[in-house]
């Protein structure tokens, strides 16, 4: 299960989160602590950049976007590698979105675009779709590529 | 969403207060929401004003009921308009808003009629908005569609009902099941992401049937699977295959060839994946082994973390089972301690301290204290633990490792990572004796400059337990004394005691501590100055040097024997009056807490936090519990409780466990029984015990439980009286017996009447291993030697045809429940024969060590050297007679 996606400014500022099959009273706690790891470890950090950490039994894979902080937590078979995959869509697909890394306004400016992208990679908590292509497609309603099948 | 690709200029990028959401609040966004119902639609509009609505629902705000259900209202309104960027917006927005169920109907008619649409994506978008808001009964109805569009030749559709299906088994999984046919049609498709979908579900539909899943797998693994994601699931699949067929078929282990193929895969995710799973075969050999431990040792010098990261995880966990298995990775491992992420040096360190010999103890030391300077607390925490074990290991290492934890005590540092410096002392001390003296010195000088009053005080408490017993307690007097004038008044009072205590243990050091004890008379403190007083009034003999009464000695250091809660709440309920306040009236009996309570989750991520204070003594809450009730309190002193052993199945009507109190002359059996059904109220509840099979027992009390509520556990006790000193065996069956009253759900209230009944539980044993207690010993040659050869008993056994020299040590060690001593409890591999060392203290406190050297005989025969040495020639028989029947 993916339980969350979070993106913060390079302040810490929440732009956007996803939880799934946390309870709300959990949130703020996650919220955070996802923050404080990436103030503790992602000053200077190349855009891009792979961060990992595991807390028992959940994962957290994050990294730097442009001018945007992105953590995903995963358990069972979303575990590191699993994630790195899913890290590799959404930033792939928010650059897409965007047209380039994104500064914290552009990502404000494409923000229902990218909640679409999202609403296509993770559906409640399961990885859904790993192409950019294919998601550019379906966010505007349109079908896949039958190449890319 | 509507807005056009538009390229800004790097000027406006910098502004960094520029946002497009500036000033955004719910209110006036409801407000604007309102442009939905415009009979002239404008989707660019309607569109950001979704785009707000979302940002405020990611940014956590919630919407109230009311303001919730006019949104949804609203927004089923945009139907009506053809504009496709606007659509796909309303899709994300009825699943954002989750509509209840009396709402849904409204928008039902709407998304049935995008399924059956022919347009691909109205169809896949409107399953998955359908199987998030929709109930079993709306389910039924659209069953065929979704049961059609799994097999869909669009991938988007039949992906979009696949993962319905994974979300819908939850909630209705008799539904679910029925499209089996089609999802395995589905996980033969030619698109990757649906096979991935389908297997996914296909399993979870048949997770239950062993045969399907194994026939599942034996078909994936020769054919062709597209994603390496759908082969990560394919691998875990099969590795639960191999769990459970393990037991039954001989042999080469079945899936191995393709576990060990998937390592030579082109994605690192999947050789990752095959790696770990050959970690985590049962019983692994080295053979296996070698191939995943290669490609993980290649991937602890790849250039990604994550890939870093996840090797060193994998062999972590490789080197608690192998250690010597990782070996080969140690020059690797020891370069990733300078890694930028210190997850993985962390992990790194501690697999290190695994895996280390004795001779590169020191070395690592070294490495580490480098390392230590630049790490945060909470991985500082984890390599504290992982050196505390290693102590244990290498109990000679004692001197350097307890010198690092002393070292590192003197560093800055918060109170968790302090605490668990500290408790590793502690443990240190109790465990190894040698190192019990430099471990005091060690505490006192932290006592000196320490912030945490908790810990001040804890270690004031445990100087006045071991201080005393030490070669020269004077020495220690002085770092106690200095807190009397240099702390505040709880860390004072705690060193008036602890004084106190000295002066009671040791008669010589009495008259020196009656000087102290005046001076604190003069305390600006009452909780000292009265400490003092009382002390000063019950040590007795005025400063001389003369003994101090045991009776004062339990009046003033001895235990309670009240549970401590019950005392604080009979305090808390006492009103001060001319009655004083009567110990005796509180009561004794330990209310246990309740499930709902217990199961509470441990809510904080950062797990990394505190560690337990170490484990609690149970054996004396047992010995507290069993003493307060009057018809066990003349049984003497509790030699040994077994742990809980269950007597029901999970998730039954009643769960009950027991566990057995062995007394010299008593045996008690503690029944701990929770009532899990809502309605019912259980009443005297008794277990009936029919002990036709245990002929050296009679029963001679049992004390019914008055009540058993639903989810709040109680206990009810049989005991039996047996032959004194002797370690008798038996078989008991149980009947439980209670009188069970319906429960009004809604009040909670029980009704009058009640009937009687009872619930078969499963048989209880009483073993040898119940009789003996397991002490370890920190270096057991010496404890060998100094036992001496007279009462030793040494005699050889055969122990048959046994799957492995594991299993056979792992069966001795539990049939005499001793403790394994120095790790000899893990056989390596492959290896013919083994000498594995046990400590125990048998009934009557009799220490008892024993040699145990196995060796494979023939293929698979056993052949066992069992040598006993114990302070009683009859123990030392006993141990024999005790595997000879065995």
């Amino acid at each position: 299960m993916l339980l969350a996606i979070l993106v913060s400014n390079s302040a810490g500022n929440i732009l956007l989160e996803r939880f799934n099959g946390i309870p709300s009273e959990e949130r703020l706690h996650w919220r955070t602590f996802m923050v404080k790891l990436g103030a503790d470890n992602l000053k200077g950090a190349r855009n891009e950049e792979l961060f990992v950490a595991s807390q028992k039994s959940v994962y957290i894979v994050y990294t730097v976007l442009g001018g945007v902080c992105i953590y995903i937590v995963g358990k069972d078979e979303y575990d590191e590698l699993a994630l790195t995959e899913v890290m590799f869509v959404i930033t792939s697909s928010i650059k897409d979105a965007c047209g380039k890394s994104p500064s914290e306004r552009l990502f404000l400016e494409k923000y229902g675009k990218i909640c679409l992208c999202l609403d296509e990679i993770v559906w409640q908590g399961i990885l859904e779709n790993t192409e950019k292509e294919r998601i550019r497609r379906l966010i505007g309603l349109k079908p896949p590529n039958p190449t890319e099948i | 969403m509507a807005q056009p690709l538009v390229k800004k200029d790097d000027d406006r990028d910098d502004e960094a207060d520029y946002s497009p959401f500036l000033g955004i609040e719910k209110g006036a966004v409801l407000q604007e929401a309102r442009v939905f119902n415009d009979p002239q639609l404008d989707p660019r509009r309607c569109s950001q004003v979704i785009t707000k609505l979302l940002y405020l629902l990611n940014q956590g705000e919630t919407f109230t009921k009311v303001e919730a259900t006019e949104v949804f209202f609203a927004v089923t309104k945009l139907f009506q308009s053809k504009d496709i960027g606007l659509r796909r917006m309303v899709y994300v927005m009825i699943k954002e808003l989750s509509p209840s169920a009396d709402e849904v109907i409204i928008v039902t008619s709407s998304l049935m009629k995008d399924m059956t649409s022919k347009t691909d994506m109205y169809r896949a978008n409107a399953i998955r908005v359908l199987c998030r808001i929709t109930d079993g009964t709306l389910l039924t109805q659209i069953e065929r569609y979704l049961k059609q569009a799994i097999v869909d030749k669009n991938p988007v559709v039949a992906s979009a009902a696949l993962v319905s299906g994974i979300h819908l088994l939850q909630t209705n999984p008799e539904i679910v099941k029925r499209w089996s046919n089609e999802v395995q049609e589905a996980v033969q498709s030619r698109a990757a992401l649906v096979q991935f979908h389908a297997l996914a579900l296909l399993h979870q539909i048949r997770q239950n049937d062993r045969l399907a899943v194994n026939k599942l797998v034996s078909s994936l693994t020769k054919g062709s699977v597209r994603s390496p994601l759908a082969q990560c699931l394919l691998i875990r699949y099969t590795s639960q295959v191999i769990r459970e067929s393990a037991n039954t078929q001989a042999g080469d282990r079945p899936f191995y060839d393709f576990l060990e193929g998937c390592l030579r895969h082109k994605a690192e995710m999947v050789i990752f994946e095959a790696a770990r799973a050959i970690t985590e075969l049962n019983g692994v050999t080295t053979r296996e082994l070698t191939p995943a431990i290669t490609v993980l040792q290649l991937f602890l010098s790849s250039s990604k973390p994550v890939l870093r990261f996840a090797a060193v995880r994998t062999l972590n966990k490789v080197a608690m089972t192998h250690p010597m298995a990782v070996t080969n990775c140690n020059i690797d491992m020891e370069s990733l301690i300078s890694d930028q992420n210190r997850s993985i040096a962390t992990l790194a360190i501690t697999t290190l301290l695994k895996t280390g010999n004795e001779s590169s103890v020191d070395r690592l030391m070294k490495q580490i204290t480098n390392f230590m300077s630049d790490i945060a607390d909470e991985f500082k925490i984890v390599v504290v633990e992982a050196i505390r074990s290693l102590c244990l290991k290498f109990p000679l290492k004692h001197r350097s490792l307890m010198n690092f934890l002393s070292n590192i005590l003197r560093e800055e540092g918060g109170f968790d990572y302090k605490k668990a410096i500290v408790d590793s002392i502690v443990i240190l001390i109790r465990d190894i004796p040698e190192a019990k003296e430099t471990g005091l010195l060690h505490l006192c000088e932290f006592i000196e400059d320490c912030e945490f009053t908790y810990l001040s005080t804890q270690i004031l408490h445990f100087l006045g337990i071991e201080g005393p017993k030490t070669s020269d307690p004077s020495k220690y007097i002085r770092y106690i004394y200095n807190r009397v004038h240099l702390e505040n008044a709880t860390v004072r009072a705690a060193a008036v005691s602890t004084l106190a205590k000295f002066g009671a243990m040791v008669d010589t050091l009495k008259p020196r501590i009656f000087v102290l004890l005046r001076r604190c008379l003069f305390d600006n403190d009452d909780e000292v100055r009265d400490r003092a007083t009382l002390y000063l009034n019950t040590l007795g003999g005025d400063g001389a040097v003369v003994q101090t009464g045991e009776d004062v000695k339990e009046f003033l250091f001895g235990s309670l024997d009240i549970p401590l809660v019950n005392l604080e709440n009979s305090l808390k309920n006492y009103e001060p009056s001319e009655e004083s306040f009567d110990i005796y009236s509180v009561p004794r009996e330990v209310k246990t807490q309740p499930l709902a309570e217990k199961k509470a989750p441990g809510k904080k991520p950062t797990g990394l936090g505190a560690p337990p204070a170490g484990p609690p003594s149970t054996v004396d809450a047992y010995e507290k519990l069993l003493s307060s009730i009057p018809e066990f309190a003349n049984f003497g002193k509790l030699f040994k409780s077994s742990a809980p052993v269950e007597l029901t199945e999970a998730e039954t009507e009643y769960a009950v466990n027991v566990v057995k109190h062995i007394f010299d002359g008593h045996v008690v059996f503690q029944y701990n029984c929770t009532n899990t059904i809502p309605e019912q109220l259980l009443e005297n509840v008794t277990v009936i015990v029919d002990a036709s099979e245990a002929e050296e027992f009679a029963e001679v009390a049992s004390k019914p439980l008055r009540s058993l509520p639903y989810d709040s556990p109680g206990q009810t006790f049989v005991a039996f009286e047996k032959p004194e000193g002797i370690p008798a065996v038996g078989k008991f069956s149980n009947m439980l017996r209670f009188i069970v009253k319906e429960v009004d759900p809604s009040t909670g209230e029980a009704e009058d009447d009640g009937v009687e009944d009872e619930y078969q539980l499963e048989e209880l044993e009483v073993v040898a291993a119940d009789y003996i207690l397991k002490v370890g010993v920190s270096n057991f040659r010496n404890a060998w030697e100094s036992m001496g050869a007279d009462c030793e008993r040494i005699d050889e056994y055969g122990l048959g045809p046994r799957e492995s020299l594991a299993e056979a040590v792992n069966a001795v060690i539990d049939l005499l429940g001793m403790q394994p001593c120095e790790g000899t409890e893990v056989v390596p591999n492959n290896s013919r024969s083994h000498t594995c060392l046990l400590s125990g203290v048998y009934i009557g406190n009799v220490k008892v060590l024993v040699r145990l050297q196995f060796g494979l005989d023939g293929p698979k025969d056993v052949a066992m050297k069992l040598a006993v040495r114990s302070e009683d020639e009859a123990v030392s028989d006993a141990i024999h007679e005790i595997v000879a029947s065995g």
